[in-house]
Parts: structure tokens; sequence; C-alpha cells
């Protein structure tokens, strides 16, 4: 189980049945439930006096019940990049994800809301987004890869490079990576520099290298 | 040497002048003749008629009489317009489409506006003034030769046959026969003779102002032009589909805020419940959790069904299961379920179409909704009638009054909502609420669409 200890969070979500269901399942496994609003303007003044560690937006949300969690979300990456952004939805729509990735995916998730389901990949995507990086929905991950414009700059990568590409995009650790696709861990640690050296990504001392890649990947 | 004649030439004119000696014992040629003087006497009669109705009607327009017979007139030529059309298919076979009915709209002054605007009665109106300088036309280079033929073949037997050549043939043979001379049999002879020739060229004018007749009521008697039907159905059209537009968008809206949330809200609750379960497998029998999880399985247990009520009145929403038995059940059904005591009166001769059923349906279920929430009635009725093709639903109340549709704000976006749907049937919806009450809704939709 993920450490949530202390994580401070803000959720948007204006459907009232789905907040406290949220902070009720954030606060049992530990969350720092700091603010729980119902429309992006409430999200926007409750991240800028309690600047959380993680705002869950829901992407539709009053008064248009279009795209205003997003909009909102975008404004928040641009003040408080800080703040990781998990933004939480009904639907995948590839545009979405794309505006949201545009600033790069270093503290960005986009679930669709049916992952809570599974608590404990919900709590770790949470997470994960919380300390800087990224939680991608399979389903987004998809789309993308369906929407993209350009392919040949995977066409190098094998077959199971490609795979260890998508779980990477959905912000899979090297060893959730292992497991998923039955191998150890060197062998996708491999996988792993074969698929940077392939997209031309250098050695940095971080691991932003891997966002990068997945964000070739996804062609954002 | 002999002139050679070629040999299809010679067929040629073998052939022309069969058709000619055919052409008097022909039944065609007898009924333009026939048609020629039916339609005659008709057009004659309805010039007149149309003449003294429109005179009437203008000079009482001051009295407002005058407005209601010209629109008299206007749907008597509707009437004429039919007749000319029956003679048309009676003696000629000649076949003219049915205009479209004129538009049927209840009310007086909907009624009388319909009337005014109708394109195929002003057609008819002007196809009889146009019948009239056609007719002279005819008469005088037509009917003339029929006369004449008929006059010379009878010349035999009347004694004294005057000079009676006029129309066209009177200018032309205009001195040549003199009944008032002594020329005797010979003279007569020449006229009989005359007759005969006559009877075989009389059919052949007469054709051509009867298909001349035959065009003026192919363009002015039948179908209006398409164009501005053609309009008012993109109308119509553009307005259904903004209405399934706006239903479809109202469906997903609910399933997203409800039904969709509610099961994610479940989904969530059941996740923790199975993670505290075996949470419980690894450090056994801790009370405390079992609580938690028991609330957990409950409140799932709750929004499970809240979502099964949700999706029900969903579901109702996208086609009413009350319908399938006919309106009056379904109207029984929901005037059971309003909170205001509700009396229902239904009387349909014949089961309207599905769709008219369904707006039926919606207007009166939204309309009573209304009443419950807004109205503070005390007592509300509902009813449903056949007039013919249209149907009238009839929702009253005893509460406040002051309803109206209202575009911009919430309060009554419902009856705009329901003004929308109403119209793009060809509908329509009106309020009647004086600030005290009763409030009256009727909606007035036709049986079919």
């Amino acid at each position: 189980m993920a450490d949530a200890d202390a994580i401070r969070v803000v959720i948007a979500e204006d459907s009232a049945i789905l907040r406290d269901g949220l902070v009720q399942l954030l606060t049992d496994r530990g969350f720092a439930v700091i603010g729980a609003v119902e429309d992006a303007v409430g999200l926007v003044q409750s991240v800028a006096s309690d600047l959380p560690d993680v705002a869950v937006v829901d992407i539709r949300m009053p008064p248009t019940f279009t795209d205003e969690g997003l909009r909102a979300a975008i404004e928040l990456r641009r003040e408080y990049p800080k703040v990781g952004i998990l933004v939480f939805s009904q639907y995948v729509e590839t545009r979405f994800a794309s505006e949201l990735l545009a600033g790069g995916a270093a503290g960005i998730g986009y679930l669709l809301k049916d992952r809570v389901a599974d608590v404990a990949d919900f709590a770790e995507a949470l997470v994960r987004v919380a300390s800087g990086g990224t939680a991608l929905d399979p389903e987004v991950v998809t789309q993308l890869m369906g929407s993209s414009r350009r392919t040949d700059a995977l066409a190098g990568l094998s077959g199971r490079e490609r795979e260890v590409l998508a779980l990477m995009a959905e912000g899979r650790t090297n060893s959730a990576i292992a497991t998923s696709l039955v191998v150890s861990e060197g062998a996708v640690e491999k996988h792993i520099a074969n698929i940077f050296s392939k997209l031309h990504l250098p050695p940095t001392p971080t691991d932003h290298r891997r966002i990068l890649a997945v964000l070739r990947y996804l062609e954002v | 040497m002999q002139v050679r004649i070629p040999e299809e030439r010679v067929e040629q004119v073998s052939r022309l002048s069969r058709i000619i000696l055919r052409e008097p014992f022909q039944t065609r040629c007898w009924a333009e003749l026939g048609y020629f003087l039916a339609s005659s006497v008709l057009a004659f009669a309805v010039v007149v008629a149309l003449a003294v109705l429109g005179i009437a009607g203008l000079i009482l327009t001051f009295a407002l009489v005058g407005v209601l017979i010209l629109a008299g007139g206007l749907r008597a030529a509707r009437a004429f317009g039919r007749w000319q059309r029956a003679l048309a298919w009676q003696a000629l076979g000649d076949e003219v489409a049915e205009p479209e009915p004129p538009i049927a709209a209840p009310g007086f002054f909907r009624w009388l506006r319909a009337t005014w605007s109708d394109g195929t009665a002003w057609r008819a109106v002007l196809y009889f003034a146009a019948k009239v300088p056609l007719t002279i036309f005819g008469v005088w280079f037509a009917l003339s030769v029929w006369i004449e033929a008929l006059l010379g073949l009878l010349s035999p037997f009347i004694s004294n046959r005057g000079s009676t050549s006029f129309g066209l043939l009177g200018h032309l043979t205009a001195g040549n026969v003199d009944g008032g001379s002594p020329v005797g049999l010979a003279a007569h002879f020449g006229v009989f003779m005359t007759g005969i020739l006559l009877l075989f060229i009389a059919p052949w004018p007469m054709r051509i102002v009867v298909s001349l007749d035959r065009r003026m009521m192919h363009l002015l008697l039948g179908p209006n032009s398409s164009a501005t039907r053609v309009r008012s159905l993109q109308e119509s059209r553009s307005r259904t589909i903004d209405t399934a537009t706006e239903t479809l968008q109202r469906i997903e809206r609910n399933l997203h805020d409800g039904t969709q949330a509610q099961l994610v809200a479940l989904a969530m609750r059941l996740g923790q419940a199975k993670e505290k379960l075996e949470d419980l497998g690894d450090d056994a029998g801790e009370a405390a959790d079992l609580e938690v999880i028991r609330q957990l399985v409950d409140e799932a247990h709750r929004g499970a069904k809240e979502a099964i009520t949700d999706l029900r009145d969903l579901a109702r929403g996208i086609h009413p299961p009350a319908l399938d038995t006919g309106l009056e059940n379904a109207f029984t059904t929901l005037a059971a379920r309003c909170a205001v005591p509700t009396e229902v009166q239904v009387s349909i001769q014949a089961r309207p179409s599905p769709a008219i059923e369904a707006i039926c349906y919606f207007c009166a279920a939204e309309l009573l909704a209304n009443v419950a929430q807004h109205a503070g009635a005390s007592r509300a009725s509902l009813s449903c009638a056949q007039h013919g093709p249209w149907l009238r639903v009839v929702v009253r109340d005893d509460g406040r009054g002051g309803a109206g549709i209202n575009r911009v704000g919430s309060s009554s976006s419902g009856l705009a909502g329901l003004a929308d749907r109403v119209n793009a049937v060809d509908g329509h919806l009106s309020i009647a609420s004086p600030s005290a009450g009763p409030t009256v809704v009727t909606v007035d939709l036709p049986t079919s669409a």
C-alpha cells in the first residue's frame, strides 16, 4: 500500500455522492483531505489558500458542465506547478489529455472515474501524482496512441518495448511493469534503456527521461 | 413518265389520312368537346360566384364580415378546383395530382390566417380567372368549327338556314354562303359537304384549346410548387433535430450526473469493503473493521437501490411503459401519481401515432408536475379529446396562476421546452394563467406526425 500519510488533497467534484465517497475513502486511507469543493472557482480558491500536494479534479463541473475542471487544472498547473493534478472524469477525451499533458507530464494524472473501484490502485496513482509522477488511464494511453499523428518515431521499437512504454505511460514503476509482463525487473530496465536510446533521449540526472519518453510516445 | 413517289411518303400520307378520317369517330374527340362545354359552364359559374363573393367581401371589409366572406371564397375556390379536377378526370382521364390539404389549425384566427395564406386556393382563383379568356378563345377558335360542321351536316334538315357562320370560320367564309340568295339545291349540297369536311377538321383546334387548358390545370390546380412546402418541411425538420439533440443531451446529463455517479460511488464503497475484508483475513477479528465493512456494504446496498430507481425514472423518461396500452391508461397512471387530486377525461376515437402519443404524454406529465410543484392547487383536471385530425390536451388547475413561457429564467423553462416539442410536429401550446389563477394550458397536436 502506497504511503498516503500527510499527503494533502483537495477534491473538486460536483456530484455530492461522489465527493462524499471520495472524502471518506481518502481519509480512510490516511490522506489528509483539506478541501472538498463543488466547482472550479472553489477549486482555484482552495488551492491558492491551502497549497495542497495534489488536487483531484472532475472535468465536467458547473456552470456549463463541459470542461471547467480542465480549464481550472491548466490554470493551476501554470500558477502552482508544484501541485499535482489528478483529473478525474467519466470519459476520456483525447483533446483534454493532450491539453493537460502539453505542459509536461510531471505531476499529472488522468483517470477514468471507474478506477476508484480499485481503491488501492487509485490511492497509489494519487500518491504518485502528488510526488511528481504520472498516472494515465490505460484508456487515455490507448486513445492518445490511436490519435497519434506520427508513428514513425516509434517504428523502431520492438513489440515488447512498446508494451513497456505503454505501461510507463500509465505511470507504472519498473517492478510493476515487470510483474505485469511477467519478466524480471532487469529485463524491464534493459528494455527501457533501449527505448531511451531509440528515442534519442540522453541520460539526465533525474528520471525526467521517463516522462519525456512517454510524451514522445503519446505525441503530445 | 410517271412521277415516282417514295414508298415511305405514301405510307406517311396514308397513315395521316387514316388518322384524320378516323378522328371524328374516336371517343376522345367527342370527350374533348364535351369537356370544353362542361368546363366552360363550370368556369362561368365559378367566376360569377367568386366575383360575387369577392365584391361582397370587399364591400363588407369594414364590418369584418367581409374578411370572413373572402376567406369563405378562398375555401370555395379550393372546392371548385377539386370539381374541375374531377371533371378533367371523368371526361379526359387526365389526372391532376391532389394539392396538399389546407393547413388545419384549430382556433378561429389561426384558421382565418391559414385560409388567407393558402397558396392552393389563390392558385385556383387564378386558374378560373385565366379560364375566362381561354374559353372565349376556345369558342372563337375551336367551338365555332364544331358548330359550323354540325350545322352543315344538319343543313338538309333545317329549312331556312340563316347566316350562322361566326368565329374563325365566320371571317373565312363570310360572303361564301349566303342563305338569302336562291342558290337552290347545289348551295345546300355545298353547305352539307363543307359540314362533312369541317367534321374532320374540327377535332384539332379543340385539341389545342383543351391541351392548353390541361397545361394550365396542372400548373395551377396541382400540388403547390414544391419550394414553399420544402421550406416549411426544412424548418420543422431542423426543429425536430434540435429537439431530439436536446433530448439526447438531457438523457446523457441525467445518466452522467445520476446513475453513473451513483454506480461509481457504489463501486468505490464495494472496493473499500473488499479491501477491508482482505485486511480482515490478515489480522483476524477486529470488531471495529467489521462495523466499518457493514456500514460500507449498507451504503453500497442503498446506492444500488437508488441507482435502480434512477434508471427506471430515466427509462420512463425515454419511453413511458404506461403508454404501451394507450393514452387513457397512461393518463390515469399520471393522474394517480400526481400529488394534486386530478380528474382525467379521455375521448379518442383512434390511437394517434406513437410519436404524438409520446408528446401528449410528456406534455401531460410535465404540466401535472408543474401543477404539483408551482401552482399550489387543490384540484386539477387533465383532458384529452380528438377533434377530427387534431388532438387537444388540456390541463387545468385552480392554483395561483401566473405561469408563462419563460425562456430566460429557469422557473418555466420546462414550458418553453414543451412548446418547442409541440411546435416540432406543427402543434401548438397556449397558456392562460391570470395572476390569481386558474391556469389552463392547452396543447393541440395533429393525430399523426
